[in-house]
C-alpha cells in the first residue's frame, strides 16, 4: 500500500507565543501537493515544521510515513528543499555550492560534482556554473536553488514559493521544469505558492490554508475528472425568474450584483436551452463565458468560507 | 551520467556514512583557507618559531656544535619543564593570532545570506555543523600549539641522553590538556562571535575585546575590593596558571611577580564555563529559521 504524503494530525505550532497552525488535520496523497493560502496563512511554517525546523506543540506531521519531529533526520534525508528567501553562499562558484550541498546530504565527492554539474546544466545555467553565486540575478539564484534542491535526487522536493522574482519566460520554464521532475521519476512534490496558476500547472491537489487552518483540501485531479462546466453571464432583464427556470432544468444558479449570474451546468443541458430560456423569460444575454471550474474558484470559495472545526474553516 | 543529458535522473549510487559527513564542511573550508596568499603566509609565520626552537634544542644537546659557536654549557636555559612552558606560550599566542583570522568568517558566511536553512534541511543536525566548524580551528590550532611542542619533546628525547625521556614523560598530558582548552576556548569563541558579528573587522576586534576587556575589568575590581578575584576575568592569565601548575615550573614567572594565584581548578572551572557560554550562544544563533517574539 503506498503512504500518503503528507498526513497532519491536530498539528499545532506556535512561534513567539504565537499560535500558527491551529490543529491541521488532513491527508495528502498525491505526488503532487499544492499549498495554497494568503500571507500569514501558515504555509511556510507547515513546510518548516515538516522538515523539523520547528517542533510542534501539539499533534503530528509525517511524510511518507516519517514522522517530522521524531524521525527529522530519516525524513530530511528524503527532502530537497528551496527555500523562499534567499539561501546561498555568495563567494562560492554555483557548481561548487551544490556539489558542496550534495556532499553534505551524503553523495561521495565525485558523485556530487558529476551530479552538481548535472542538475546546473539541466536548470539551465549550464554557462553560469562556475560564476560566484552572489553575482547571479534573482532567477538565477532561484534557479541555483532548485539545483542544489534535486543534485542529491531526493524522493520529495519541497518548493516554497519557487517562482518569486522571477519574469514571466524564467516563470514559464521553471514551472516546465518542475513539471519535467515530477514526470521523469516517482519524485514527490509539495509545491507552496501564491500564484494559483503555478499550482494549477504542477499539482494534483492543494491544500488551501487561511489564518492558519485548512481551509479546504481539493483533489485536482478528480475536480478536473468531474468536468464541472460554468457560465458566467451578463445579464439585463428579470433575473430571479430566468434562473428559476434555468434550475427547473437541473442547473445550479448563483446571481452576483450587476446582473452577473454563474451557471453551473449538468451535461445533459446544452447551452442553447440556456438561450431558449433567456428569450422566453425577455432576459437579454450581453456575455457568456464558457468555462470549467478552475483552482481559483475553489480558492476563492475556501476563502470565503468562515467558522471553525478541527483545523478546518 | 553524462552532462549532457538534459533530463532529471534520480540518484541510485552509494552514499557516504552519516557520522562522516560534518568534515564536508572541515574540507571545504580548508580548501577556501588555501586559497588565501596571507593566510598561507600567516601559517608559515606561526611555524617558524618552532624551527628557532628546534635549532635550540639541536645546539643545546651538540657539544661540538657548541665548541664550533664558542658557547659554554652553562650559558644555555636548560631543555627542561621551562622551556616547554616558553613553547607553549609562544605558540598558543600565535594560535590566538591565527584564530583571529581565521575564526570570524567561518560561520557568518553561511549566515549572511541564509544558508543555513539547505545544511539544516538534510540529514544532518546543527551539533553536525557545529562539529565540522570546530574541526576546521581545532585542527588548525593544534597544528600550531601541541603538534610541534610534542615533535619538540621528541626531539629532545632523541638528542638527550641519561634517560630523559623517561624522566620528562609525564609532561605529555599537560601539554595536551592545556592545549586542548586553550584550542576549543579560542574555536569556540570565535565560533560564537561568527554566528554574532558579520563583518570580518569587528568580528576580530571583538575577539580582542573578549580578553582586554574583561581583563582590565578584573583588575580594576581587584583595585577597588581589595582582592585578587578578579583576575578570573582574565582568560590570559586563567591559561598561564594552567599551563605552569600543570608543568609544575619550579619558577613559576606569576608568582615571582608577588601576585596572589588563583586556586588551578578554579582556572579550569573558568575556562570551561567560557566554553559553554560560548555552546549557548552558538545554540541560539544556529537555527533555520529566525523566530520573532511579539
Amino acid at each position: 500500500m503506498m503512504l500518503p504524503t503528507i498526513e497532519l494530525e491536530g498539528l499545532e505550532v506556535q512561534l513567539g507565543g504565537r499560535t500558527i497552525l491551529h490543529g491541521l488535520t488532513g491527508v495528502l496523497k498525491s505526488r503532487a501537493i499544492g499549498l495554497l493560502g494568503p500571507n500569514g496563512a501558515g504555509k511556510s511554517t507547515l513546510i518548516n515544521t515538516l522538515l523539523g525546523f520547528h517542533k510542534p506543540i501539539k499533534g503530528s506531521a509525517r511524510m511518507l510515513g516519517l514522522d517530522a519531529n521524531t524521525n527529522g533526520k530519516a525524513l530530511r534525508a528524503l527532502v530537497g528543499y528551496m527555500p523562499e528567501n534567499d539561501a546561498f553562499i555568495a563567494k562560492m562558484s554555483g557548481v561548487r555550492f551544490v556539489r558542496y550541498m550534495a556532499e553534505i546530504s551524503g553523495l561521495p565527492p565525485d558523485q556530487a560534482m558529476e551530479r552538481a554539474h548535472e542538475a546546473f546544466v539541466y536548470v539551465g545555467l549550464g554557462e553560469a556554473r562556475y560564476r560566484p553565486v552572489g553575482t547571479y540575478s534573482l532567477g538565477m539564484k532561484q534557479l541555483a536553488k532548485l539545483a542544489q534542491a534535486i543534485a542529491h535526487g531526493p524522493k520529495v522536493l519541497i518548493l516554497d514559493e519557487p517562482t518569486n522574482g522571477m519574469d514571466p519566460p524564467a516563470r514559464k520554464r521553471l514551472i516546465e521544469l518542475i513539471r519535467e521532475i515530477r514526470e521523469a521519476s516517482d519524485i514527490c512534490l509539495l509545491l507552496s505558492s501564491h500564484l494559483l496558476r503555478d499550482v494549477e500547472e504542477t499539482c494534483d491537489e492543494v491544500l488551501i490554508l487561511r489564518n492558519g487552518k485548512i481551509a479546504s483540501i481539493c483533489n485536482l485531479v478528480e475536480e478536473r475528472r468531474a468536468n464541472r462546466k460554468f457560465l458566467e453571464l451578463e445579464t439585463v432583464g428579470v433575473e430571479a425568474t430566468f434562473t428559476a427556470a434555468l434550475e427547473a432544468l437541473g442547473c445550479e444558479c448563483a446571481i452576483f450584483s450587476n446582473g452577473r449570474i454563474k451557471v453551473v451546468m449538468p451535461d445533459t443541458v446544452e447551452i442553447r436551452e440556456v438561450f431558449k430560456v433567456a428569450a422566453d423569460r425577455g432576459v437579454q444575454i450581453r456575455r457568456m463565458n464558457h468555462r470549467r471550474d478552475s483552482l481559483e474558484d475553489i480558492f476563492l470559495n475556501a476563502m470565503e468560507q468562515t467558522g471553525a472545526a478541527d483545523g478546518r474553516i | 551520467m553524462a552532462v549532457y543529458k538534459r533530463r532529471y535522473n534520480p540518484y541510485t549510487g552509494s552514499l557516504t556514512a552519516a557520522w562522516s559527513r560534518f568534515f564536508v564542511l572541515t574540507r571545504f573550508a580548508f580548501l577556501d583557507l588555501f586559497k588565501s596568499r596571507f593566510f598561507v603566509l600567516l601559517l608559515i609565520l606561526a611555524i617558524v618559531p618552532n624551527l628557532f626552537f628546534a635549532g635550540y634544542i639541536f645546539v643545546a644537546n651538540n657539544k661540538t656544535v657548541q665548541l664550533l659557536m664558542q658557547i659554554r654549557s652553562a650559558d644555555f636555559l636548560a631543555v627542561e619543564t621551562q622551556y616547554f612552558i616558553i613553547i607553549m606560550t609562544v605558540q598558543t599566542n600565535v594560535a590566538f593570532l591565527l584564530n583571529c583570522w581565521v575564526g570570524p568568517v567561518l560561520i557568518s558566511g553561511d549566515l549572511t545570506n541564509g544558508a543555513l536553512s539547505l545544511f539544516l534541511s538534510r540529514p544532518f543536525s546543527r551539533a553536525d555543523y557545529v562539529l565540522g566548524k570546530l574541526a576546521v580551528l581545532s585542527i588548525l590550532l593544534s597544528a600550531v600549539t601541541w603538534v610541534p611542542c610534542l615533535l619538540l619533546f621528541g626531539l629532545q628525547s632523541g638528542l638527550a641522553r641519561n634517560g630523559w625521556v623517561w624522566s620528562h614523560l609525564w609532561m605529555i598530558l599537560p601539554i595536551l590538556l592545556c592545549s586542548a582548552i586553550w584550542v576549543l576556548m579560542l574555536s569556540l569563541m570565535s565560533l560564537a562571535v561568527s554566528a554574532w558579528v558579520k563583518l570580518r573587522i569587528v568580528a576580530t576586534g571583538v575577539i580582542f575585546i573578549a580578553f582586554v576587556i574583561p581583563a582590565a575589568l578584573g583588575e580594576m575590581f581587584n583595585a577597588i575590593m581589595g582582592t585578587y578575584w578578579g583576575a578570573l576575568l582574565n582568560l590570559s592569565y586563567m591559561f598561564r596558571i594552567v599551563l605552569e601548575r600543570g608543568l609544575r615550573d619550579p619558577f613559576r614567572l606569576l608568582a615571582h611577580m608577588g601576585r596572589h594565584e588563583i586556586p588551578v581548578p578554579a582556572a579550569w572551572a573558568v575556562m570551561i564555563l567560557v566554553c559553554l557560554f560560548c555552546l549557548v550562544i552558538l545554540n541560539a544563533r544556529l537555527r533555520a529559521r529566525e523566530t520573532v517574539r511579539g
